[in-house]
């Protein structure tokens, strides 16, 4: 085999490496304790925050028409309360039944003190 | 667990700078993207193409280097982020065409890099290599990027 098929080959080899690693996953975090809302993605939940929260409670969650979320030290089951009935001002259901668990994740994460 | 702390500490890091670790990586791959226009520009000079610009030389071949290993750097910190937190994912065509390409990105990195050092291939192997991986970057950046400044939010 001449030597030209290095690029390909080589190339070829780093591709599976990327798809083996994308398939592991392993830096992905596990998901916070939270009973009804196990199995949410923090990064998953963080492009749902930005696309339909950010606009009242900014986007580092520092707070704007709603409060302020960062560092609020809100636990799972208020989280998921909230959204689901919405408070005040707040609508309900911003967010699907399937999106729950993952921006429950992502404010839980955001509001760590 | 050890392998949480990583991506915390990934996010701390990158939040300090970025609202969001999603904003970072819509940025950095942008930067990428604009490194990346400078590297077939200064590719298609170093081909005797767009004479408009400074004679060829070692400047532009410093300037073609330089952007390429800049645009690589950027494109680390969103690789960490995208292969090794979110993984392969199909949920919709968008993240399925992204996780595609994005697969195998690196790979026709790699194959383009060795393929600059191997004189013995023909002539048009390094072009095709360069504008593959160009265009790669380019669907990455329309399926990811653009998709979160028209649809999200565009900011910092
Ligand atoms: C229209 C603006 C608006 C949007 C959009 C919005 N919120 Fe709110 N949010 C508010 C306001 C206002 C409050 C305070 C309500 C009150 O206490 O009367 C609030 C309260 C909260 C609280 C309680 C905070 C605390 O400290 O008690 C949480 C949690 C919350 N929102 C999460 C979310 C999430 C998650 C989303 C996106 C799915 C979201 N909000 C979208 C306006 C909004």
């Amino acid at each position: 085999m001449g030597r030209g098929w290095r690029p390909l080959i080589v190339g070829g080899a780093v591709a599976a490496g990327t798809f083996a690693l994308a398939q592991a996953q392993i830096f992905a975090p596990s998901a916070p304790a939270g009973g009804a809302v196990a199995g949410g993605d923090v990064y998953r939940g963080e492009t749902i925050y930005q696309r339909e929260c950010a606009g009242c409670h900014g986007a580092g969650g520092d707070g704007g028409v709603g409060p302020a979320l960062a560092g609020a030290g809100l636990d799972a089951a208020t989280v998921l309360a909230i959204v689901r009935s919405g408070r005040g001002v707040m609508p309900a259901g911003l967010v699907s039944e399937a999106q729950e668990p993952d921006i429950v994740a992502y404010v839980v994460s955001l509001s760590a003190p | 667990m050890l392998l949480g702390d990583v991506s915390e500490t990934y996010t701390d890091l990158v939040t300090t700078v970025f609202s969001s670790t999603i904003a970072a990586k819509a940025w950095l791959a942008s930067a990428a993207l604009v490194l990346a226009g400078v590297q077939v520009t200064t590719a298609a000079r170093i081909y005797g193409r767009l004479t408009f610009l400074p004679e060829r030389g070692p400047a532009i071949a410093r300037v073609h280097r330089w952007s390429g290993r800049l645009a690589f750097l950027l494109t680390l910190p969103v690789f960490f982020h995208c292969v090794t937190i979110l993984g392969f994912q199909t949920p919709d065509a968008r993240v399925a065409v992204h996780s595609l390409v994005g697969s195998f990105f690196y790979g026709v990195f790699v194959a383009k890099v060795l393929v600059v050092r191997d004189h013995s291939l023909p002539g048009w192997a390094l072009p095709t290599a360069g504008l593959a991986l160009a265009s790669m970057l380019g669907v990455l950046w329309l399926t990811s990027s653009l998709w979160y400044f028209t649809t999200v939010r565009f900011g910092f």
